[in-house]
Parts: structure tokens; C-alpha cells; sequence
């Protein structure tokens, strides 16, 4: 095993898959799929949530065995019986959760389990070849920084540089622009065509299909376990049919905006400012959502996103100015927010969730201290199943068992299952950050129809997000967030990709906004 | 249904992400037995190699354990405050906090319900029990109040204050019984005999067996009554996910305080249960190691209801059968003594990942002093 990059001689077709499957339980995640890998492209695997990308991934990598079939890496036959074969053989799985240890260095997590390791850690070596890495494919990743202090991008780019640096003569990337924003999409889609160039093929899981366009040459899609579209050409292909042959029904990429008529004033943030202690924060965001009003808050991750989220939730102290809904001020109380009508949809479903808790204990969670599930300060079990059963028919939530913990329920169904929690009763205001993010066609539709569903029962809605056609398939008017300051703010007819790029980057300030 | 993974493997170009796993403290009761079964094994041979016949060992302590009206009495009046403990303890772990404070807490609790007896000297009984009671209760909350303010409003970690007012006590105590407790006839450190009036009389005479040991019943209801209380729900749900428990309106602050008061509380009646029913008196080794014991058992018991039920009358016979192995056979009890340090490693090795966990979260963000940065 070589430790240099397609220094291996590469006969033959990087990877074939011939007849593979593999059934869990009564699910046939993948039926008779055939993939190949061309010398020097990058084939994207679409599909939606639960066809079958990441099993075929997994059992690429060899962290999964298949049932049936057959493979072959570089012209010869490859039977991984684990991940550490298939590392050693030259295949890099980097999966959506970042798996580098986030107490430590680049530079440490490159050294840590690598196949051909020394014994003993060489400190200056390692940061050598970091930054030798770095300079070769233009990047900026730090080799002593913890990774813990490293935006996402960057520690995306550092498992990259990691995997390669082990020797991968063949990349899996799985939904790696998941949570992205524009710019630092631009950047990967630059790193994999610089991989492409000097000789790794790249197999790219999304189901973003626009991106697909820029950065593929071909794509497979995965529909329910089987092949529906096999290593077509990216120009060529129509992103309508390909969106049709994933999902079936391409209506579910039409976002038809309801009319919704504005009524009065409900959320009112005046000179709102908070700190964070590892953040930018917000300073002096002036802003007023109407009834039936949906505002879009844009910006690059990490701009302040979070603290405005937390401020309009009531869990944070503010630092300066407030918030009110309805006229009554809210500001850092969680209690009063919730007792004001304010829901919120998590960015992250893991911190939205009780994830070990079943799905009736997390659908009610909004009830403690509510008297008609207690009797004598005892839950009633019986009436909080029942309630449970009610919202979990009413939101959707498969499988539908009040039971089951909501860790075992998929990404949809965790993001199905918090909307039951928030928006049982007709919020007043909607706090909704990344309401689609992660999520299938389908399941986004559904957020996408819970959103406007809350605005039409006349409540302010806020949608926080990195994810541009999020925003524009739900806004009608845009503020751009950048470092904690607004720095642009216009209807959703008015959005140019110039003015949003200009906004976003810190180009622009409007007069109300004043920069830090 | 995508993410049916593969255990994590270590090493591997995934470096296998922490937290696949699933299990939580209150399941896998079937793994504490395994434990179990394992140090009995491992202590029979410890007892061969060192020229014991193990199954008469094992059957002096199970006779000392069980075999008469004498042993049960000491089973059960030595798994009472280890249950106790281990209730307070638990509702503090389902919360996600870690207080091992609970042995200092005994011994404030034992000094409180000392004092307060001494005051109501001349009350009726009916007075003098329930408020020694409280006293002993309202010493040990005080001895985790100032650990739970730290941990509240300061981020200090409650690991290592609640471990340093253990110390504390430790030093009260001995300063109190060489000083100001101390008779004018005593010779050793320890205090007046405990007032006749708030004991706490035998159920069943020629036993051990003391009135106190039916708190432990009424604390085990509490804690029924608690896991299934609307309160007690919150409560976990913060230990769960103290982000989301926040956003929905449950303070981080109160919780944090009243889970640690409530393990000080039960803490203290311990104090004044080996006080006023099994010792009579206040020695500078009141409270023994059940303070630490009771944080075994909550653990062990899967801080539930019935885990730590039984996880405290394991360690009350292991502790009741080891003495009198050593008096009927001439075994030595330290025999008993490596079984339960057995156990409790079996149990760490099972639990490990948990505690890890718990801890690792737990010292990821905090310092000595304060919230680190980031």
C-alpha cells in the first residue's frame, strides 16, 4: 500500500459493482445495483432519502457487507470485510457526521489509526505533510489547530486532505454540501475538480441536484434500492427528469407559495444585540414580521445565525434592546416565549429532540406542566400516548408508534416529529432554522407546507437559513445576515444573485445597519 | 433507515464516530447480572489461591447474609442507606449531573440531626425524631448547596467540589468530636451518646434491624412517585438534552440546584439514620464508605427504582455476609471487600462508554474554575 496519491498503478476501471444487494430486515435497501466508476471522473449518486446511497456507499468502503454480488477495485477483486481493508485498498468513505476527533489537531487525526503509522508520533512531521497537502490542493487547513475551532468547511476540507494523504485512490464523498453555504460550495466543487485533475476518482452523494450540473461528469440514480438512471452523462441529462426519476413525482420540487393576507405586527426586535462566547453574535437587528408573514434570514453559517435564533426563542440573555410578541416582551425567557405562542424547529434535530425518549414523550414535551396530563404531579401515561397518537397521525410521523424512541425514527420523521411538538397549537411565531435541511424532496415539502400552513393561520413566520432556495422558495421579504449586523434587506422579488452574493460577502450596508 | 451502521471499528479512514450506540444507563440489567457472575467467579478464585475453599466462603456469607433473623437484619439495615444514597444520587445522574459528595453529606447530615436532637432533648419523641430528621436533611443539602450555586452560576464542575466538600466535612467532623462535641470523659474523638428520645428503636430485638431502615422505603416510593412526576420528567429531560430542556422553558439553573439539593437531602438522612438508630452516638467514621457505596448502587442500579433496590441489598449482604464470614469461619472479611471492588470494576468496564460519555461532556466544557473558552 501506497501512501502517495494514484501512485498505484491503476489498471483498469477504478470500481465496478456488478449485482450487488443487501436487505435490512424487511427492507431491501439495495436490489441488484450496478455501478461503475470511470478513470478520472466524478459520478454523482442521487436518490432520495432511504434509496439506497449510503448502504452502497458503506459497502464500497467496506463498513457494510453486502448479500449477493460482486466487486472490483482497479481491475481487480475487491471484497472488503471491513472499513480497514477497504482504507488499506485505497477506498476513503467521508461521511455527512465529520468522523475526525475534535479534541485534537489536524495534524494528530491525520497520524491517529492511519494504516501505515509509525510507531511513534513524529509531531514535525505530520505538520509537515498537512501543510504540504494544504499547498498542493490550495488549501488553507491549519495543521495545529484543534478541530474543534475550525469551521465546518474547514474540517470537511481537513478529513478530505486526511483521506487523501492515507493513500485513497478513490474518494466517497456522502452529502458533503449538506451544510454548506454558497461560497463554501464554490470551494468544494473547486477541491474535487482539483482531485479529479491530479487522478482520484470522486463518487458524489447529494440530492442537491443544481449542483450536480457544475461539478459532475456523470450520474447514477438510486430509486428504492435499484438503478433507475445508470452513469448517465451530467450535460446531458434534464434535472427535471432526473428529479421525476428520483422521487417519482416531480410536483414535490414546485413550491406553489400559498396568498397569504399580512395582518398586524406580531414579532417586533428593536435594537436587538446578544454576545456569544464563540460566535459573532448579532448587534442592533431591527426588524418586524407581520401576521402570515414569512422573513427570510440568509447569510454564510456562522454569521450570527445562531444567537439570533436562541434571542428570538428566549434562551439567551440579551445583551441590548428586545423582543416582543403580540406587545409582550419575551426577552430571555424560554418560558414566556413558549407561554407567548413562539415554536422553534432546531437547526440541528439532535439538539431539537430527546433522542433517547420515545416518540410520545417528545411529541408532548411541550405540555410539562400541563394539568391535564397529570394527576397529582404524575404523568398519565395513557392520555399522553393517546395525545401522542393524535399529532402523530395529524404530522405524519412514520412509523406511526408512540412508543418507538425518536432516535430510531429517520431524518424526515425526527424533523416530522419535532413540527408535531412546535406547531400542535398555531404558533404565534415560528422560529424555523434549516427547516429543510437534510431532508428528501418529500419530507421538505411537508416543512415546506408546515411553514406556510403557520403563516396562514396568521402567524410570523422567521426561516433562518444557508440554504439559499430554501429561503427563496418560502420568503417574501430577506434580511442578509453578516457578522451579527444586517447588512442588506428586500423583498424576495427583488433578490438578484449579485445583491444577495454583495450582502452576504459584507459589501454592502444599508443605512439602517451599522457595521461593528 | 440509511443509517444502519456498522459498529465503530477504530482506526479507519472514518475514524468511527463516537455515540452509535444507543444504550442508556437504564437498560441492560441482564450486563449488571454478567457482572455479577463474574466477580463471584473471579473473587472463588482469588479465595482457592489464597487456600480458602470458596464454596465454604460463599456459603458463610450467605448464611451471614441471609441465613438467620440476625443476618437479614444486618442485610437490611446496611442496604437502607446505600439505597437511600443511591435514590438521592440518581435523580441527580438522570439529570446529567455527577455529584460523588454524597459521604460528606452523611456526615453533615449525621452532625445536623445530632445537634437538633441535643435541642429537643426534652421534646416529646414525636418531635425530637421528625425534627432531628430534617436537621440531618437541611445539613446535607447545605453541605451541596454551595457545590450546586458553583455549578449553577459558575460552571464549576460538581465532580470536583462535590469531592472537596467531602474533605471538608471530613475535617469538621474530626475537628467537632475532639473539640466541642467531645464528652470531657471521652478518650477517642466522639460525641455524647445520641438523645434517648429522638433514637430510633429495633423492629425486631437481637437484630440490628432499626425503625430507620423504613425510611429507605418511603424514600423508595419518592422516587417512584418522582420518575413518573411531571417535575421529575423535566428533570430528565434536561439530563437527555439540556439544549432542548432549556428551549423549552425548563431552567437550566433550578434544575441543577434542586437535583443536587434533593441527592444532599437524602444524603443527610442517612446522617441521621446511622445517628440516631445504629451507632447512638456521632464517631468520626459515621458515615463508613456509604456515601460512596450509595453512588455504586445508583450506577449499578441503572439509577431506577428496582435497580438500585437491588443493587442496594447486593452490597448490604456482600457487606453483612463478608463480617460474618470472618467470624464464623475465620475468612477474612477483606475477601468481601475484593467481591464488591470486583463488581464494581465489572460494572465500570460495562458502563464505560456511558461514563465516558458523561464525563467527557462533563470535562470538555468545564474547568476548576469556570466554562472554558472557545
Amino acid at each position: 500500500m501506497n501512501s502517495e496519491t494514484g501512485a498505484a498503478p491503476a489498471s483498469g476501471t477504478p470500481l465496478s459493482v456488478r449485482g450487488v444487494s443487501r436487505r435490512f430486515g424487511a427492507v431491501q435497501a439495495l436490489d441488484d445495483v450496478d455501478f461503475t466508476l470511470e478513470e478520472g471522473e466524478i459520478h454523482a449518486l442521487v436518490g432520495e432519502n432511504g434509496a439506497g446511497k449510503s448502504t452502497l456507499a458503506k459497502i464500497v468502503a467496506g463498513s457494510i457487507l453486502s448479500d449477493s454480488g460482486s466487486m472490483s477495485l482497479f481491475g481487480e477483486p475487491y471484497q472488503p470485510s471491513s472499513r480497514r481493508e477497504g482504507a488499506a485498498a485505497g477506498v476513503a468513505h467521508v461521511r455527512q457526521q465529520l468522523s475526525l476527533v475534535r479534541g485534537l489537531t489536524v495534524a494528530q487525526n491525520l497520524q491517529l489509526g492511519r494504516p501505515d503509522a509509525p510507531a511513534i508520533f513524529n509531531a514535525g512531521a505530520a505538520r509537515a505533510e498537512v501543510e504540504r497537502w494544504s499547498d498542493e490542493f490550495g488549501l488553507g487547513v491549519p495543521a495545529e489547530t484543534l478541530i474543534d475551532d475550525m469551521p465546518l468547511a474547514i474540517r470537511q476540507q481537513a478529513e478530505i486532505l486526511i483521506a487523501v494523504a492515507w493513500g485513497a485512490r478513490l474518494l466517497i464523498l456522502d452529502e458533503p454540501s449538506s451544510a454548506l453555504g454558497p461560497l463554501e460550495t464554490q470551494a468544494l466543487i473547486a477541491l474535487c475538480h482539483r482531485l479529479r485533475s491530479e487522478g482520484t476518482p470522486i463518487i458524489y452523494i447529494s440530492h442537491r441536484l443544481p449542483e450536480l450540473t457544475e461539478l459532475a461528469d456523470r450520474l447514477t440514480v438510486l430509486r428504492a434500492g435499484k438503478v433507475v438512471v445508470a452513469g448517465a452523462d451530467v450535460r446531458d441529462a434534464d434535472l427535471r427528469e432526473v428529479a421525476t426519476l428520483m422521487i417519482g413525482d416531480v410536483t414535490l420540487l414546485e413550491v406553489d407559495r400559498p396568498e397569504i393576507q399580512r395582518g398586524s405586527i406580531r414579532l417586533a426586535v428593536s435594537d436587538l444585540s446578544v454576545s456569544s462566547p464563540h460566535g459573532v453574535g448579532c448587534h442592533g437587528l431591527d426588524f418586524e414580521v407581520a401576521a402570515g408573514e414569512i422573513l427570510g434570514v440568509v447569510g454564510i453559517a456562522g454569521n450570527g445565525q445562531d444567537s439570533l435564533a436562541k434571542a428570538l426563542t428566549g434562551q439567551v440573555k440579551l445583551t441590548g434592546g428586545r423582543i416582543t410578541v403580540d406587545g409582550t416582551d419575551i426577552s430571555g425567557s424560554a418560558g414566556q416565549a413558549i407561554a407567548a405562542g413562539v415554536a422553534h424547529i432546531h437547526e440541528d434535530r439532535s439538539n431539537g429532540l430527546a433522542a433517547s425518549f420515545s416518540v410520545a414523550d417528545n411529541a408532548t414535551a411541550r405540555h410539562i406542566g400541563n394539568r391535564r396530563f397529570t394527576s397529582f404531579g404524575v404523568r398519565l401515561g395513557d392520555k399522553i400516548a393517546l395525545h401522542a397518537r393524535e399529532l402523530i397521525e395529524r404530522f405524519q410521523v412514520r412509523p406511526p408508534e408512540p412508543a418507538a424512541k425518536a432516535s430510531s425514527l429517520s431524518g424526515g420523521n425526527q424533523q416530522k416529529l419535532m413540527a408535531a411538538r412546535e406547531l400542535e397549537q398555531n404558533p404565534a411565531v415560528l422560529v424555523a432554522h434549516g427547516p429543510t435541511k437534510g431532508l428528501d424532496p418529500e419530507a421538505a415539502k411537508a416543512m415546506r407546507d408546515r411553514c406556510f400552513a403557520a403563516a396562514q393561520a396568521g402567524g410570523a413566520v422567521v426561516v433562518i437559513s444557508a440554504d439559499l432556495d430554501e429561503v427563496a422558495d418560502l420568503a417574501h421579504r430577506i434580511i442578509v445576515l453578516y457578522r451579527g449586523v444586517v447588512t442588506d434587506a428586500f423583498s424576495s422579488e427583488d433578490m438578484t444573485p449579485e445583491r444577495l452574493g454583495a450582502a452576504m460577502a459584507g459589501l454592502t450596508e444599508t443605512s439602517g445597519a451599522t457595521g461593528d | 433507515m440509511t443509517d444502519v451502521v456498522a459498529g465503530g471499528e477504530r482506526g479507519e479512514i472514518e475514524h468511527a464516530p463516537a455515540g452509535t450506540e444507543e444504550r442508556s444507563l437504564t437498560t441492560s440489567l441482564s450486563t449488571s447480572s454478567l457482572a455479577v457472575l463474574i466477580a463471584v467467579v473471579v473473587g472463588g478464585l482469588i479465595m482457592l489461591f489464597s487456600g480458602e475453599n470458596p464454596l465454604t466462603a460463599y456459603g458463610a456469607m450467605l448464611d451471614g447474609a441471609f441465613g438467620s433473623r440476625f443476618a437479614l437484619g444486618e442485610t437490611l439495615s446496611r442496604a437502607a442507606p446505600l439505597a437511600i444514597v443511591g435514590y438521592g444520587t440518581a435523580v441527580a445522574l438522570r439529570a446529567g449531573l455527577i455529584t460523588i459528595g454524597a459521604q460528606g453529606q452523611v456526615v453533615a447530615g449525621a452532625i445536623g440531626a445530632l445537634l437538633t436532637a441535643q435541642f429537643f432533648e426534652t421534646a416529646p419523641s414525636a418531635v425530637a425524631i421528625p425534627a432531628a430528621a430534617i436537621g440531618g436533611a437541611l445539613f446535607g443539602m447545605a453541605w451541596v448547596l454551595i457545590p450546586a450555586m458553583l455549578r449553577a452560576y459558575f460552571s464549576v464542575n460538581e465532580i470536583l467540589s462535590t469531592l472537596l466538600f467531602t474533605e471538608f466535612a471530613a475535617l469538621l467532623i474530626e475537628y467537632l468530636l475532639n473539640n466541642p462535641l467531645k464528652p470531657p470523659t471521652a478518650i477517642t474523638p466522639q460525641s455524647d451518646p445520641y438523645p434517648d428520645n429522638g433514637i430510633l428503636g429495633l423492629v425486631i430485638d437481637g437484630t440490628r434491624f432499626h425503625t430507620g431502615v423504613f425510611a429507605a422505603v418511603i424514600i423508595g416510593l419518592a422516587f417512584i412517585w418522582w420518575v413518573r412526576s411531571d417535575r421529575g420528567f423535566s428533570y430528565d429531560l434536561y439530563g437527555e438534552n439540556p439544549n432542548l430542556a432549556q428551549s423549552l422553558g425548563i431552567s437550566s439553573n433550578r434544575v441543577i440546584i434542586n437535583s443536587l439539593l434533593i441527592s444532599g437531602a437524602t444524603a443527610g438522612l442517612v446522617g441521621w439514620i446511622q445517628a440516631a438508630g445504629l451507632l447512638q452516638r456521632v464517631y468520626v467514621g459515621i458515615a463508613s464508605d456509604i456515601g460512596f457505596f450509595g453512588l455504586v448502587v445508583a450506577f449499578l442500579g441503572g439509577a431506577t427504582a428496582g435497580g438500585v433496590l437491588v443493587a442496594a441489598l447486593l452490597f448490604g449482604a456482600l457487606q453483612a455476609g463478608g463480617l460474618a464470614m470472618q467470624s464464623s469461619e475465620g475468612i477474612p472479611a477483606s475477601l468481601s471487600d475484593i467481591i464488591q471492588a470486583l463488581l464494581l470494576l465489572g460494572f465500570s468496564i460495562r458502563y464505560a462508554p456511558q461514563i465516558i460519555r458523561l464525563t467527557r461532556g462533563v470535562m470538555a466544557n468545564f474547568t476548576l474554575v469556570g466554562r472554558k473558552r472557545r
